[in-house]
Parts: structure tokens; sequence; C-alpha cells
């Protein structure tokens, strides 16, 4: 009943059962990234992040007489740690 | 290094990176160059002069090292710093740390190629430093692995951006491939064993010269890719769900194909099959990456003939793809039977060092160095000029390399009518003086289009120095009058 | 789990990069070193004698694995022009692997035996003096460097931590008689490195200059090894082709 067991331990079929872990964990990626719509919207958000970060807050070297840059600068960076 | 007085104030750690940007420079047209002189030594052997520090046999690992780890590395170094404070929105961890990995790294690669040039070497490709070398090495590449995830953690943005990602991994693959393929026992200062010989050697070898593309040349300049591209583009990058399979299936892929580079050697037959399937896998994430890049142009592809950068990074693209296309052909048996040991192993090299990594880290850098020095480019058809100096360099190299190596690859194989070998491997040699002689004119052409932009760079700084010192005059009257 | 958890958390990005970047070189390295097929079983490979050894540091000083391969392929071509294909077995003590990736000249996998003592230091010193073609660099000074054999001995030492069987104790040295017989367990024993090394360079005096030792005579003495340690007419055709 169990002798289909057997073929896991013998190192010949190796290859064709790595190959179907892996190629089941890759379509199981895909489903999960690509499937559902809800999650590919809030996935794609993720996309702008490096835009997020233009200029304003480069201090020049005129808004620095009138010093307000700097306070900018403190209210925007709050750390935050992992998993918040 | 041309400081204004507002920059004191600034947001992110901006002096690294210059540090870093600068030395990449440098070591691209020294590395480069050397490149181009052992090209001419192949084809007028002359040149080698009797002098056995300049021999081809020891100029060779200079030309790598100088290209790979000092131009390549200094070029990741300064990115991904650059990055993962920009996506991060984070000032870089440990400043002093970053300070010794930059004197660190630049002092390992120049120590190296003085030791290889002394003859000091381990005899393995592209990892020849001796071992006091791996050990310094490993300790700055450690202390670069501490800085860059402190400043994951202290991001001010949720969300680790992908480039990050990419980074991460090529940082984590280098520290595991340089650590074990380096492992000696050794005699003296400059000399040492390497721990594994043979065929396990072999394996363990390549295992790491291929990763070192895949993780070096690759994952790490697709952190680049991810981020300068769409800064440049001014747009998000086309899927993000594309980048997650992208970035998950390359590392996990690339790791399987170094055996593709002993076909038919005495390496048991089922390490050389796996790695040669898994090389064939590896073209669909490398194609996904490549098309994600592309693809985020799409609806300004206007931009490629307003934007010189823009051509720099789409050209690297599009050289990327062809060659992850040509490197799986090259890793099926039957084609590499002929082209391994061939020179068309060194195009197909150069189409991925020269059109990917160079040309994608030019387009990163010009649009780098401006927001590093809070300037304009000096000159915006010197970045043409330097763009189609580097395309005609590239194109002139691998497609002689194609000729010397393919045809080498026939000569050898071919038999008479009476089935002895119709070509002694000398006249292979011979024949292929002039397909040399095509590669080293084609890497001229590359280093004068880098030559060009040495200039526009020095130009660029000189005039932001200028600036920023008339700014600072007028910042001094305002605070008079007030 | 969601993708997001990975992307906000960096010790959980870390440990799974890791992980996923780990199995392709467990897989495909780690099983060479315990699989014996891996290196077949032949007779008359044995460690390289300390001249030798020196001589091939030489080779390696110089980057000669940078133009020649030292790994013959299993095909008609390369039979004709080199000999045998190469086995594992032949570079088991070769540390490290000199099998190379390019040919900008011949493989020298099988170059032993092939061309006189004189021949290899004449084309050593001008290639281009013997085969006009060539594109390889003149090495005139290996004939006029003398050898530095003096750490001879440490390098054995080292060797000998890496598992290639240099004797340093008795019961090392007669395994070594056991296994490879009485002449080259003495050139393996430590002890006696570098007595061996120079009786090696005079009675043979590969670079003709019998009053010196100089790196040529290292150099030509390892070339002149190469791939010349397994005798193939003692084996059947096919009898190697299992391991592959």
């Amino acid at each position: 009943m169990f002798d289909w067991l057997s073929w896991f331990t013998s190192m010949e079929n190796s290859k064709p059962l790595a190959l179907v872990l892996f190629f089941g964990a890759f379509c199981g990626v895909l489903i999960y990234v690509f499937a559902d719509k809800r999650r590919a919207q809030r996935l794609e958000s993720y996309k702008y992040i490096p835009l997020d970060d233009e200029e304003p807050q480069r201090p020049g070297p005129h808004d620095y007489a009138h010093d307000n840059s700097r306070a900018r600068i403190e209210t925007q960076s709050r750390k935050v740690m992992d998993n918040e | 290094m041309a400081q204004s007085p507002a920059l004191p104030a600034e947001q992110y750690n901006y002096d690294i990176v210059r540090k870093f940007t600068i030395m990449a420079i440098v070591w691209a047209v020294l590395g480069m160059s050397v490149g181009v002189y052992i090209a001419s030594e192949l084809a007028w052997p002359f040149l080698n002069f009797d002098i056995p520090q300049i021999t081809f046999g020891r100029l060779r690992p200079v030309h790598t090292t100088l290209v790979i780890f000092g131009f390549g590395g200094s070029a990741l170094f300064a990115t991904a710093y650059y990055v993962v404070q920009r996506t991060c929105q984070a000032r870089l961890a440990f400043p002093w740390l970053a300070e010794f990995t930059f004197w660190g790294w630049t002092g390992g690669v120049a120590l190296g190629v003085i030791t290889y040039m002394m003859g000091i070497t381990q005899g393995r490709e592209y990892a020849e430093f001796e071992w006091p070398l791996d050990l310094a090495i490993a300790v700055v590449w450690v202390s670069y692995i501490v800085i860059y995830v402190e400043t994951i953690r202290r991001r001010s943005q949720p969300h680790i951006y992908v480039a990050n990602w990419f980074y991460l991994a090529f940082l984590l693959a280098v520290a595991l491939l340089h650590i074990f393929n380096n492992l000696a026992v050794p005699v003296s200062l400059t000399k040492s064993y390497s721990l594994f010989s043979g065929v396990q050697d072999a394996m363990t070898q390549w295992w790491y010269g291929h990763n070192a593309v895949g993780f070096f040349l690759t994952a790490a300049f697709l952190g680049m890719m991810y981020y300068f591209v769409p800064k440049q583009a001014g747009r998000p990058v086309y899927s993000y769900r594309l980048s997650i399979i992208h970035f998950w299936a390359l590392i996990f892929l690339y790791m399987w194909a170094g055996g593709h580079h002993l076909h038919w050697t005495a390496l048991p037959d089922w390490v050389s099959t796996l790695a040669a399937t898994f090389s064939i896998l590896l073209l669909m994430p490398s194609w996904g990456g490549m098309i994600n890049g592309i693809m985020t142009l799409s609806g300004a592809w206007d931009k490629l003939r307003s934007d010189p950068i823009m051509l720099f990074l789409i050209t690297s693209l599009s050289f990327y793809g062809m060659s992850t296309f040509e490197g799986p052909l090259m890793s099926l048996k039957s084609v590499n039977a002929l082209s391994h040991y061939t020179d068309w192993t060194i195009g197909h090299v150069h189409s991925g060092a020269l059109g990917w990594v160079a040309l994608v880290t030019f387009g990163s850098f010009y649009h780098l160095i401006p927001r590093l020095w809070d300037t304009k480019m000096y000159s915006q058809t010197l970045i043409y000029v330097h763009f189609w100096l580097a395309t005609i360099g590239i194109v002139l190299y691998i497609s002689s390399m194609w000729v010397a190596g393919i045809g080498q690859g026939l000569m050898l194989r071919s038999f008479d009518d009476y089935g002895n070998l119709a070509y002694t491997f000398i006249e292979t040699v011979e024949f292929m003086h002039t397909p040399y002689a095509w590669r080293a004119l084609g890497g001229a052409f590359f280093v004068s289009g880098a030559l060009v932009m040495v200039y526009n760079v020095v130009m660029t700084l000189w005039a932001a120095r200028r600036e920023q010192a008339g700014e600072a005059k007028l910042v001094a009257k305002q605070l008079a009058k007030a | 789990m969601k993708h997001e958890q990975i992307e906000t958390n960096s010790a959980l990005m870390l440990v799974l990069i890791l992980a996923v970047i780990s199995i392709g070189g467990l897989v495909e390295v780690v099983p060479l070193f315990y699989i014996n097929e891996t290196v077949e079983k032949v007779d008359g490979v044995r460690p390289y004698t300390p001249l030798e050894l020196r001589g091939r540091d030489v080779y390696i000083r110089e980057g000669c694995y940078l133009c020649h391969s030292q790994m013959i392929r299993p095909f008609r071509d390369e039979w004709l022009r080199y000999g045998h294909y190469s086995l594992a077995a032949e570079s088991q003590y070769d540390h490290p692997f000199q099998w190379g990736s390019k040919r900008t000249g011949p493989d020298l996998a099988r170059v032993g035996g092939k061309y006189s003592n004189q021949w290899h230091v004449q084309h050593l010193t001008a290639p281009r003096s013997v085969v006009p073609q060539s594109i390889m660099p003149n090495y005139p000074w290996l004939i006029q460097t003398d050898l530095d054999y003096s750490d001879v001995a440490d390098r054995m030492r080292a060797l000998r931590m890496t598992g290639v069987p240099y004797s340093l104790t008795q019961a090392e040295y007669d395994a070594n008689v056991k296994k490879f017989g009485q002449t080259v367990a003495d050139q393996l024993d430590i002890s006696q490195a570098q007595d061996n090394l120079l009786k090696q360079a005079r009675d043979k005096d590969f670079d003709g200059i019998s009053s010196r030792v100089t790196e040529m005579d290292a150099l030509v003495a390892y070339l002149q090894v190469l791939g010349t340690m397994v005798d193939f007419s003692k084996y059947n055709e096919d009898e190697f082709v299992k391991f592959r």
C-alpha cells in the first residue's frame, strides 16, 4: 500500500521530484502575485516609492537664509521600524 | 570635494556617494585602457616587451579586477548608498564605517592589481587576490552589509523598495561566494594553496565565477536599473508584480547555473546537465526584468529622442536582453562544444559587461552626478557623443569576437576528406589576428567614450564649484543685510 | 503570508534571500565531495615532485591558465590533437585546478613528453623562433632567474594540510610506499624536499644549464609531467565512460 513511498527514496527520482516541487512553488507565486485584483492594486501602489522623494526638501542656498528647510526635514524623517 | 555652504544641512550622506562615483570613473578609464592594451598584445605580441609585469598573463587579471571590482564595485557602492538613502528616506547609517568601506575597497583593488603584476595570484579566474587581501575584502564587505542593512532598518518609508532587494541579494550572495571560493591554506603572506582540488575546486570556482556574474554584474545592476530607470523616466516601473517574480526567480535560478562553464569536462554529467537546464530557465526572469525595465518607458518613448541618459539606460537593457539570450544558448551542451575555450565566450562576457553593466552605470551616473553636486551636466551633446562612441565600440567588439570564436571553433573541428584534422592549432591563431585587431579598435572606441565622460564630468564639477562659490557670496551678503 | 510582510521586514527578507540563494549551491557543489564516482580510481596519478610543484607555481604566477586549458574534452578533434580526454583523477592533487576556460593557445593537459626539453626552453624564451605565427609572450626571465626553492618544504606542508599525501611522519611515508611505490614515496617525503628538488634538476637538467637551477628547470619539469601519469594502454577504451 505504501510501496509508492519508496519511489521518493531513490536518488534517480530526485530530479523530477525537485522539478515538480520548484515548478509548483513557481506557479504558486505566479498565482499569488497575479490572480487577485485587489492584491494587484495594492502591490502596484508600492512602485511609486522612488518617485516620492523628489527634490523640494533639498535645501537650496536661498532658503538657507530663512531657515525653514531644516524644520521640514525633521518633520519628514520619522523613524519606522520593521513590521510597522 | 565641491561643497556649497548649504550642504552641511543636507538630508542624506552624499559625500560617500561622491567619492565612490569619482573612483568608479577613475577605475573605469584605467581598467578599460588595460583591456585595450592586452587586446593589442594578442594582436601584436611585441607589445609584451619582455617585461614580466606587463605580459598578458599578468595584466589580464589586472584588467578584469579593475573593471569588475574597481569600476563595477565602486559604482555599486556609490549607487547602493545613494538608492538606499533615497528609497528609505533615511540617512546612511555609520558614516565612519562607510568611510572605511571606501578606503578599504579602493586600497584593496589598488593593492590587488599591483600584486598581480608582481606575480602574486591565487590562479583562480576573477578570484586572483591572495589570501591577506581576501580577508581584508571580506571585512570591508561585511561592513558594507552592516551599513546597508542598518540603513534599511532606520527607514522612514515602511516599504523596502525593489531596488534594495536586489542590492541585498547581491550583498549576501557575494559574501557567501567570496568566502567559500577563497578557502585556502597559506604558505606565506604572498602564497596559498586552495583548500579544494581538481573537480571539486573547479565546481566551487565556477559556482563563484558564474554567480559573480549573476549577482555582482547582474542582480546588483538590476537594483540600479530599478531605481534609475523610473527616476530618469519620471514614471514608475512598468509592473511591480513582475519585479517580485523577477527577483525571486532570478536569485534562485542563478545559483544553479555555474556548472555550464564546465560542460564536457571531467565534471560529472549530472551536474552539467542540471546546470544547463537551469541556465535555460534563467532566460525567463532575465527577460522579465528586461521587459519590466524597457516597458517603464511605454507611453513616453519620445524620451529616447530627447534624453541621452534614457538612451544609455534603454540600450543597456537591450544588451542585457541580448546577452541573457546568448548565455542560455551557449549553455546548451551542443553549442558549448563549439563555443567553449573560444573568443565567443569573451565576446559574450563583453556584450554583458560593456553593453549592460557599463552602459547602465554611465546612464545612472549622468543622472546621479548633477544631483550629487547640485548642478547641471556641462554638456548634453557630449553625453550623446559618449553614447555613440560606446555603442560603436561594443558592436565592433562583439562582432569581431563572434568571428574569432565561431571561426576558431569551426576550424578546430573540421576534417579533410581522409578524416584528418583540416587545420593545425596555430592556423587558427593566424586566422584570429584580424578579428583581434578589430576587437582592440572596438575597445579603443569604448575607452574614448569613457574619456569624453571624464571631460564632461570634470567640467561639470568645475562649474559647480564656481557657481556655489558665487552663491556663498550671495548668502553672505544677504545675511549681512539682515 | 503576504508578500508585504517580506517587503516591510528587513530581517525576514535577509533570511529568505539566504535560503533561496543557498539551494542551488548546496545541491550542485556539496555532493561532489562525497559521491565516490566523481573521481575515478586509476593507477599512476601521484602528487607532484618538489621541482614540478615549484614549476607549477611559476605556471600560476605567469598566468598561463588564462590562455592554456588543461582539460581535454571527449571529441574526435581533441582526441587527435591532444590525446585521451582528461580524467577527474588526473587533477585530484591540483590545488588550485588549472583546467582553464580559454584556448588562446593549445591545451596543455597532455603536453608532457610531446616535445624535447630543449624545444620547451627555446619556445618559452622566444616562442616565435620556433612557431613564427605564435602570439605567446617571450619569457626570457625564466632561464635567467634562479629558482627560489628555500620554502619548498613549507609549500608541501601547506598542501599536506589540504589533503595531498606529502609525508611528514614515518607512518605517512609507509602509506605512500604502499600506494605509490618506493621511488615516488621518497619524492613525497617533505624532509627530503630540497635534496629531491636539486637532484631532479641536476639529473634531468631541463634548461641545459647544469650549473644552476633556474625557474625554467622547474617549469619544464612541470610541463613534461603533464598528462603522463596515467598509462591509458592499460585500460579499455570505455573504462571511464561510466564516470561521466
